[in-house]
């Protein structure tokens, strides 16, 4: 009842707002526009070779490769636009000073905590669920998708928009705050993980990073065709490595923000 | 037992000590002001009640009641300007309060009128004037009926007709018998809304009390003759006068409680002095209060 009360709260607040309309919108457009595009591009993918002709990409397409696809085609809005929401759902609160104001009004400390991460599981369920859908009404193959698959799914849409939360309590400021969350999740992270690795130690614990976890919840399925290619290549995290660690990296993100909000002046 | 009790309240901000051991008591019933000048530590007090901002050290109590949820939602406040949701208008900003507030079917059509906010109530925050928003921030705070209002600068940056109709609502809030904390920088705001106050300067309190006492509004006089020095000795040793000061040839005194202005002419003329010059004047609040904080 408690927590109903807290997500009304959330819901008030963004439900009306254009920015986060506009970026559900996104959302379910570039998720959608994205699978339709790698599907027409995937379907006419022909390879000719000794005069017989054949799409190597095709059994990304039907099951069960067709939800690890659908997956990783959603990480790219789950990263930019999560995130974004993720930044946008604190920034809207400090610049307004309506966070204060909550409390001003009466929602305890604890409870400010409680509605953020209630709000962020809730929209990442809402993501999660719409890959189901669109997945069911999109895929080319039958069956659902595993249950990891589907958690791996949910858990990398509640890191990314716990690592913008995080980012949006920090800077305070939209532009900023998303620019440097931006940068972090598409570059800053793979840039030190290169330095480190050629200049200081060449260590799979490179992969235990934040951004390289929460990219292994979903990776890009590799093609039947292509697998004998990558033998000998470094291995990527395990989808138990990367939900451990992204359970971790949620709690972690979850306590540096509850000690944030729970400590500081408002 | 005390509604509010605050003891030994501190904070710093860095180096800056924004209050500093401060032991308050308000009692239910009472409009209580908090009086200090620009930084004073009044609306530091007000966010460390309303736990926006946290103490340095000491601690307060609401209510005798060590529950937070409880206490918490007894009180309406207004800290600082009114912030809201810009893109929400005022009853979608009213009913997020009172869902915040443990608040079912809140009367917002009354509370809008109160406000005289109910013709723009489908407005969007973001196109109300600023005493349209102050109004708005006060319909907020009697959401749910609360038994305290903190009101904080309630009239700032209004336009006289603003500051006359938010003192004319608080006033009709303070006749329902709530309890209302109001900070002010104005002595007469405070004088016409408050029957308690407590000053406050450098995060220190200076003094407290029902507002007659603590805001003395004993005359002052104005009297001159023909030889100043002469009256001035002569009423330097009397218990006539509370205050003596010699303003070029004029004498500015206060009487003592309950003296009266004939005596002193009497006094004088026993002792061969002939007044020139006897003038009442009001007392000025900001005198008396100037007084209280440069002690």
């Amino acid at each position: 009842m408690k927590l109903l009360r807290l997500l009304l709260i959330e819901w008030r607040k963004f439900a009306p707002n254009i920015t986060f309309r506009v970026m559900v919108v996104l959302y379910v457009a570039s998720f959608t526009l994205i699978l339709s595009l790698a599907r027409l591009v995937g379907s006419n993918f022909k390879l000719t070779a000794n005069g017989q002709s054949c799409n190597p990409t095709a059994d990304l397409f039907t099951y069960p490769k067709n939800w690890q696809l659908l997956a990783w085609i959603g990480s790219w809005p789950n990263m930019a636009l999560l995130g974004f929401l993720g930044v946008f759902m604190i920034t809207l609160e400090f610049s307004n000073k309506t966070l204060r104001q909550s409390v001003i009004f009466g929602l305890t400390r604890k409870e400010v905590v409680m509605a953020k991460l209630a709000w962020v599981i809730m929209l990442a369920l809402a993501a999660t669920v719409f890959y189901l859908v669109l997945g069911m009404i999109g895929g080319t193959g039958f069956g659902l998708p595993s249950a990891g698959g589907l958690s791996g799914f949910f858990l990398q849409a509640v890191g990314y928009l716990l690592l913008g939360t995080l980012a949006g309590l920090l800077i305070r400021q939209t532009a900023l705050a998303t620019l440097l969350y931006l940068a972090y999740v598409m570059f800053l992270e793979s840039v030190a993980r290169w330095i480190f690795y050629f200049a200081v130690a060449k260590t799979r614990l490179l992969l235990f990073l934040p951004e390289q976890v929460l990219s292994a919840l979903t990776p890009l399925p590799v093609p039947e065709s292509v697998g004998p290619m990558t033998r000998g290549l470094a291995l990527p995290l395990s989808l138990m490595e990367a939900s451990l660690m992204a359970l971790l990296y949620a709690a972690l993100f979850a306590a540096l923000f509850s000690n944030r909000i729970l400590k500081s002046d408002l | 037992m005390p509604l509010l009790a605050v003891n030994n309240l501190a904070k710093n901000f860095g180096s800056v000590r924004a209050l500093n051991g401060l032991d308050l008591t308000v009692e239910a019933g009472q409009v209580f002001g908090l009086l200090g000048p620009n930084g004073s530590g009044k609306t530091t007090l007000l966010a460390v009640l309303l736990d926006v901002i946290r103490p340095s050290g000491g601690s307060f109590l609401w209510f005798d009641n060590p529950d937070e949820t409880h206490a918490r939602q007894r009180i309406g406040a207004l800290l600082e300007t009114p912030n809201f949701y810009p893109y929400l208008n005022a009853e979608q900003n009213l009913a997020l309060v009172a869902t915040i507030k443990h608040v079912t079917n809140p009367p917002l059509q009354s509370l809008l009128e109160l406000v005289q906010l109910s013709e723009r109530r489908h407005s969007a925050y973001k196109t109300y004037s600023l005493g349209m928003k102050q109004r708005l921030a006060l319909a907020s705070c009697l959401v749910g009926d609360p038994d305290v209002l903190i009101l904080d600068e309630p009239t700032n940056g209004l336009d006289p007709e603003g500051m006359i109709e938010v003192r004319h609502i608080i006033q009709k809030i303070a006749a329902q018998g709530k309890t209302i904390i109001m900070a002010s920088h104005l002595l007469d705001e405070v004088e016409k809304i408050c029957s308690h106050v407590a000053i406050i300067k450098n995060g220190k309190l200076l003094a407290t009390g029902a507002v007659g006492s603590i805001l003395n509004r004993q005359p002052t006089l104005e009297v001159g003759t023909a030889d100043v020095e002469k009256l001035r000795l002569l009423l330097s040793g009397q218990t006539l006068v509370r205050k003596l000061e010699r303003m070029g040839e004029r004498l500015e005194l206060e009487l003592s409680p309950g003296r009266l202005p004939a005596e002193l002419n009497r006094l004088a003329f026993e002792h061969g002095i002939v007044l020139d010059h006897l003038v009442l004047k009001p007392s000025s609040l900001e005198m008396e209060f100037l007084e209280i904080t440069r002690q």
